[in-house]
């Protein structure tokens, strides 16, 4: 308790002596005990006035009434709540840094199928919005590039590491697909219906096209590679070889789609290709639709924080939006479709809560539902002995704006709770201080 | 889902009955006594169990156990809570056009010309609380045009919108926005943040030189016109841009001004300074926290985005402290929204202040009701709970800084125009329909759909080609440029 | 006397051409047996109009035949109207050109602003086959405007007279078009004033300067004394007719908020004014009426909603149910504008600003069915309100002796599927089709 104490007087001490002090902080590692407090499993309900243990990377131990030897850091949670880290399942984090700057953006390549192109290569570790993030309560974020048919693969990262490597979770956690709209794109687009679904047939087959192409491919390859010596090795062909994992099923599809009719058509494709686990994205009308959704067993990526899509519609509607599905029966994960503002995921997932999802549910959109979606359950989105630690340790109801995050746990790291923005409150709180 | 329309309120069941011709709505104002509330009056304590009486939408007695005079209904409110109306003092909710982006200096004209009184958003915004708005001109001009403050009566025609006795109040804009588009757009001055200053100076001058002009041949003319003889005065025409920038100068109309870097806010304080402009209120401001010593100083206020960053290089080094940075600092902040999305939870945008910086929670909530009301210089009349004070309040299921929280009625002037339990889905105004327009095609509205920082309000009709550039649905590619 | 027939079935020429192709001229005519429809509503069977020299000399059902007059018979099938008259249309003008670059767009110059107060359509060619097509609706006098963005130019009142429109000028300059419409040009190349804020800030400063230079006018033309010579300004100068309310602005506005700012105007400067196209003008129907401004209506009534006129089309549900109560409920709203400002005692005329020829009698028709007119008031006003409004009523709109012989021949009634105008005769002339 004490080396606690010490390094906290040692940290606001940096924090006014420069603004680069993140640089060289440090994360602890090593051996955690949480005691005393309310840990809120997700998996296996509240446990009050319990222990969580923390070894190198892992949860090592959730209980009560725990002997706890001395080489533990001891992090005293009474009256606090410890949470699993919470996920956001759609963002641009560490793919864009300032979005007017064109050439901070790397999430959008040129081209309208590119399988081959994976946000995990493009993930600036040091993006100065990574610390604002994390100290926020989120640890793990999907980052998914955009644009054209076939946008690329999306990347699920902790959100601590000086690596792309070091911080994947899943370096290719899905392919996303920005689907056709079958709909008139503006009040202004003065296109008739006919050159509307024309346009929508075509995109549509190029897609499929592709799609049966890069079957055909795989098909081909894994004939080839199951008896190589009889037979003349095919060329390679970098997207095909980028779809395989995909058309097998191994690797989820994200179809970002919103309205009505449209996401009706994915529905379609999706059931077309059942072997391939779809995750709808945004699917802001999903909720006129979620019967249909929720019967295709597909689970969908949802914020709340937008105007409703038609003039005529109600305007708690993008509110209630998770909340409809989920009764419907559909599982809800929540992506804030941010890059600097991640953080809001939480403030989305709240107004979910207070219209219609319910707290638990918002709470399992932010954890075990994204976890078990992008099929690493058996690490994140719970607190379970051995599951990976990363953790977040609270004041309070972490839906709550008041609640303040006291620590975060990635990957077993203990996390210096600062980041720009802290710095500089930290510096200009009382800017002339150091004049006086 | 029940789609019946279910109006009991005044107002929506007068516009949704609206006959061409045959109805037009006096600024009404109501009466009645709420009961019972946790009062929180912002400027003082919050109250428990207590009641508001309102007469002909004026606050006149708060206290506990008062009657209601004949005549008066009354509206439980036990275990609610009673918030002033919300204020956001940087908002283009409803323009018909925002930006006159063709001229660096554009005072003259005035966005009370530019009212949509029929826009939907209206009503959202009401569902949010929010009871007045600062409807403001565009960030493309150095020198923009004069906003409007308008109380949120929707149904009502533009002038009954209009806050009656507000004072008036310009845009003014700052880097990136105004140096983009006449610099680089167009090739005239200013390209940089130095010529920004120089284009204020130069109209300032070119403005007081023309009012003394003006005056002087007034009176010329006078005595000309009374007395022929000697020569006549050459007619100094009157003009309309330099009369208001005049007006500016001599205080009349409060200065509004889209900022972000330190460097060019304390550029504007100097300028002012030394033309003896005060009462100013930076928009944005995403480093003013940066010079909070120096604003406190100089009397200038901060309206602020509660934690928007990095959507541009000019509001990179920015933090979400900064409105806890500025409070402690003794500068008057308010939060805006600046989006029809982020005006809809205002009281959540304040709640971040207490999140990041831990503000306290009455001056979170001042940030979004007494705060921008004294930037707008409407804090005589709304903005608190006080006796005296308009009518404007919003009822919540709960404490307003808490997510579980609802707004469920909205009055403006003691009227209730917002009530969640008479929430009809479509609340557009008879005369806002296109009777050209299906069903089918309506849902190609869907593009107005927007996210908070993606839709670039500030420099709408600016930008606007970009936004549908693209027919496909992508989940965030608009533009971010405030 | 000769008496001349002809077979009025079978044969349509494709253009209008002036009757009087003979060497001489009859000094008068008439046309007898015809159904004859006046303007305030009654009809005359049988009947006959004489006119001489372009003016009406007698309309009833025996008036007695000069002996002088050529005589037309209509052989009982005929219906005549009194001509139409469009308060404001663009027959025969020019294109808009494509605006051009602007180096400094805040500072585009008059023209490129759109401000173009000094144009005048009697100065300009006419393209005749615009007009022609106008002449077969039955249509005979029309102020014709120009194209423009916010001062376009002023309306002068032609005689229709196909190609020929140009020598049969009635009255130059009956309005002054104002439009709250910024500069030409979009993305790229805008220039102020771009928005309709901006439009009525420069139309503000357009007045101020018109004044200023009005009073030097003034002052330079009352003294001896030394003074600088005012700069004369035509585009300017344009303007002092509005301002000493020699002539009324026709203020181009449709929707109720767009009114209320043109209001707002109007009280500044206190100009005459009309409100043209005038498309939800109801809205603001009281105010109208008490303000006492007539209005130069549109009949482009909006596209009646296909689901109204298809039995079998089923809404998907109650949200589009609903949906389609209020569409229903607008479309009323927009059929009965017209309706609704008669009721209020407004003087309504009609204007086609911008109406298509091929459209027009197709929204006759509707107004008609949709907008709860009875024939007579449309009749009216296409007719003698809107003389009344361009303040030509005692000369033109009704057929009576002393007016000017303005009307049209139909096969049929003009409220039948598709009349055929078989003979315009326009300021005396005939034209036969």
């Amino acid at each position: 308790m004490k080396k606690l104490t010490t390094l906290i007087v040692l940290l606001a001490w940096t924090g006014i002596l420069t603004v680069d002090a993140q640089i060289t902080e440090k994360p602890e590692f090593g051996r955690f005990a949480i005691t005393n407090i309310t840990i809120h499993t997700v998996t296996n309900g509240v446990i009050e006035d319990g222990v969580v243990l923390v070894e190198d990377h892992e949860i090592t131990l959730v209980g009560k009434n725990v002997r706890i030897s001395n080489d533990y850091q001891i992090i005293d949670g009474t009256g606090k709540h410890i949470y699993p880290g919470f996920i956001d399942s759609m963002t641009r984090l560490g793919l864009v840094e300032i979005n007017a700057v064109a050439v901070t953006l790397d999430h959008a390549e040129v081209g309208d199928f590119n399988p081959h192109v994976n946000a995990f290569t493009a993930i600036n570790p040091h993006s100065a919005a990574i610390p604002v993030t994390r100290v926020s309560g989120v640890t793990n974020v999907v980052s998914v590039p955009a644009t054209g048919i076939i946008a690329g693969k999306a990347t699920l990262i902790d959100l601590w590491g000086y690596s792309p490597d070091a911080m994947a979770v899943k370096g290719a956690a899905a392919l996303h697909i920005e689907w056709p709209t079958a709909m008139k794109n503006s009040p202004n687009d003065s296109r008739s219906d006919e050159e509307v679904e024309e346009k929508f047939q075509g995109e549509l087959k190029e897609l499929n096209d592709f799609w049966a192409k890069a079957e055909f491919y795989n098909r081909m390859m894994n004939a080839f590679e199951e008896n190589p010596q009889d037979r003349i090795r095919p060329d390679k062909d970098l997207k095909m070889e980028a779809m395989r994992e995909v058309v097998t099923g191994e690797l989820p599809v994200i179809i970002s789609v919103n309205r009505e009719k449209d996401i009706l058509n994915a529905i379609e494709w999706a059931e077309e290709h059942s072997d391939i686990p779809v995750v709808l994205n945004e699917v802001r009308e999903g909720w006129r639709v979620a019967d249909e959704i929720a019967a295709a067993g597909i689970p969908v990526i949802v914020n709340t924080l937008y105007t409703p899509s038609r003039p005529y519609e109600n305007y708690q509607r993008p509110y209630q939006n998770p909340g409809l599905l989920a009764g419907a029966g559909v599982k809800v994960v929540m992506g804030s479709g941010d890059t600097e503002n991640v953080r809001n995921v939480i403030y989305n997932a709240g107004y979910a809560a207070t219209y219609g999802l319910g707290r638990e549910e918002a709470i399992n959109a932010l954890t075990i539902n994204p976890a078990e979606v992008w099929g690493v359950e058996n690490r994140l989105g719970s607190i379970e002995q051995g599951k990976q630690a990363n953790l977040i340790i609270t004041d309070g109801d972490p839906l709550e704006p008041a609640t303040q995050i006291e620590h975060v746990f990635i990957n077993g790291f203990k996390i210096p709770m600062t980041s720009r923005q802290i710095q500089l409150y930290d510096e200009f709180l009382d800017r002339d201080a150091v004049n006086r | 889902m029940s789609f019946k329309i279910n109006v009991s309120t005044i107002v929506l069941a007068a516009l949704l009955l609206t006959v061409p011709g045959e109805f037009s709505f006096a600024q009404a104002t109501g009466s009645v006594l709420i009961q019972n509330a946790t009062v929180i009056t912002v400027s003082g304590d919050d109250l428990e169990n207590t009641d508001i009486l309102v007469q002909d939408g004026i606050i006149r007695e708060i206290g506990q156990n008062l009657n209601a005079p004949r005549g008066t209904g009354t509206l439980d409110a036990t275990g609610k809570y009673v918030l002033p109306g919300i204020i956001d003092a940087h908002s283009h909710l409803n323009g018909i056009g925002i930006n006159e982006a063709t001229n660096p200096v554009t005072p003259e004209v005035t966005m009370y010309e530019s009212i949509n009184p029929n826009s939907v958003s209206i009503y959202r915004a009401l569902a949010g609380g929010v009871t007045t708005i600062n409807l403001m001109h565009g960030s493309a001009n150095v020198i923009g045009g004069r906003n409007a403050t308008l109380k949120l009566r929707y149904g009502l025609g533009q002038n009954e919108l209009k806050f009656k006795d507000a004072p008036q109040t310009v845009k003014f804009a700052l880097g990136e926005n105004p140096t983009r588009v006449h610099g680089q757009g167009n090739g005239i001055q200013p390209r940089t943040r130095m010529a920004v200053e120089t284009v204020i100076r130069e109209h300032f001058d070119e403005a007081l030189d023309y009012r003394k002009n003006r005056e002087a041949y007034l009176e010329a003319k006078e005595r000309y016109d009374q007395n022929p003889q000697g020569n006549p005065p050459v007619p100094v025409a009157k003009n309309l841009r330099l009369d208001v920038l005049a007006d500016i100068i001599e205080g009349n109309i409060l200065v509004h001004c889209h900022s972000y870097r330190a460097d060019e806010i304390l550029m504007l304080a100097r300028v002012f300074d030394e033309y003896g402009i005060e009462n100013y209120t930076f928009q944005h401001a995403n480093e003013a926290f940066k010079v909070a010593p120096e604003l406190a100083e100089y009397g200038a206020h901060a309206s602020i985005f509660a934690d928007w960053w990095a959507y541009k290089f000019e509001v990179y080094y920015s933090t979400a402290y900064s409105a806890s940075i500025l409070n402690e600092n003794g500068v008057t902040t308010s939060i805006n929204s600046d989006s029809n999305e982020l005006i809809r939870h205002l009281n959540h945008e304040a709640a971040k202040a207490v999140h990041y910086g831990q503000t306290s929670e009455n001056d979170a909530l001042r940030m979004i009701t007494l705060h921008p009301a004294i930037q707008l210089g409407i804090d005589d009349k709304v903005g608190s709970v006080e006796i005296g004070k308009h009518a404007d309040l919003g009822i919540w299921s709960g404490h307003p800084l808490s997510i579980y929280s609802i707004n469920e009625k909205t009055l403006v002037d003691g009227v209730v125009y917002f009530d969640r339990e008479a929430d009809p889905d479509d609340v557009r105004l008879d005369r806002a329909i296109d009777p050209v327009v299906d069903y089918d095609d309506t849902s190609q509205t869907f593009y107005e759909s927007i996210e908070g920082r993606n839709y670039d309000a500030c420099m709408a009709d600016v930008f606007m080609l970009f936004e549908s550039s693209d027919n496909r649905q992508s989940w965030n590619q608009q533009i971010h440029n405030h | 006397m000769k008496k001349y027939t002809t077979i009025w079935t079978g044969v349509i020429f494709l253009f209008l051409f002036p009757f009087s192709l003979t060497a001489q001229d009859p000094p008068a005519y008439a046309v007898e047996n015809v159904t004859i429809h006046l303007a305030d509503g009654s009809v005359i069977q049988s009947g006959t109009i004489v006119w001489r020299e372009g003016v009406i000399e007698s309309v009833g059902a025996n008036p007695s035949i000069p002996y002088d007059a050529f005589t037309i018979s209509g052989g009982d099938s005929l219906h005549v109207y009194p001509g139409f008259i469009d308060g404001l249309g663009y027959w025969g003008t020019p294109d808009l050109p494509d605006p051009e670059q602007v180096s400094d767009p805040g500072n585009p110059g008059y023209e490129r602003a759109g401000i173009e107060a000094q144009r005048s359509p009697e100065d300009l060619e006419l393209d005749g086959d615009e007009i022609t097509e106008i002449m077969k609706l039955g249509v005979t006098t029309a102020a014709i405007g120009l194209k423009g963005y916010m001062l376009p130019g002023s309306a002068d009142l032609f005689f229709l007279n196909g190609d020929h429109t140009a020598d049969h000028l009635f009255r130059s300059s009956v309005g002054m078009e104002f439009a709250l419409e910024g500069a030409a040009g979009g993305w790229g190349n805008r220039a102020y004033p771009s928005t309709t804020m901006g439009v009525m800030a420069r139309f503000r400063q357009l007045m101020y300067d018109a004044e200023a230079l009005k009073d030097h006018i003034e002052y330079f033309a009352s003294s001896e004394g030394s003074m600088t010579a005012p700069k004369r300004n035509r585009i300017l100068e344009a303007m002092f007719p509005v301002m000493e309310n020699e002539i009324p602005l026709f203020l181009k506005v449709d929707s109720p908020e767009d009114i209320d700012r043109m209001l707002v105007l109007k009280d500044e400067f206190d100009y005459d004014v009309v409100i043209v196209s005038a498309k939800n003008a109801a809205y603001k129907a009281e105010e109208l009426k008490e303000r006492g401004i007539p209005v130069l209506v549109s009949i482009d009534l909006p596209e009646k909603p296909g689901w109204m006129e298809d039995e079998d089309s089923d809404p998907s549900g109650e949200e589009e149910e609903l949906y389609r109560q209020r569409q229903a409920e607008a479309y009323r709203n927009a059929a009965h504008n017209i309706r609704n400002l008669l009721d209020h005692d407004i003087l309504v005329g009609f204007a086609s600003t911008g109406l298509s020829a091929k459209d027009f009698h197709e929204k006759i028709l509707a107004l008609k069915e949709d907008g709860d007119l009875s024939e007579e008031e449309i009749i009216q006003i296409l007719t003698v309100n809107t003389a009344s409004v361009l303040g030509a009523g005692s000369r033109i709109g009704e057929l009576r002796s002393g007016n000017i012989a303005n009307f049209t021949l139909f096969n049929s009634s003009y409220f039948g599927e598709e009349p055929e105008a078989k003979m315009v005769i326009s300021n005396g002339v005939i034209h036969e089709l």
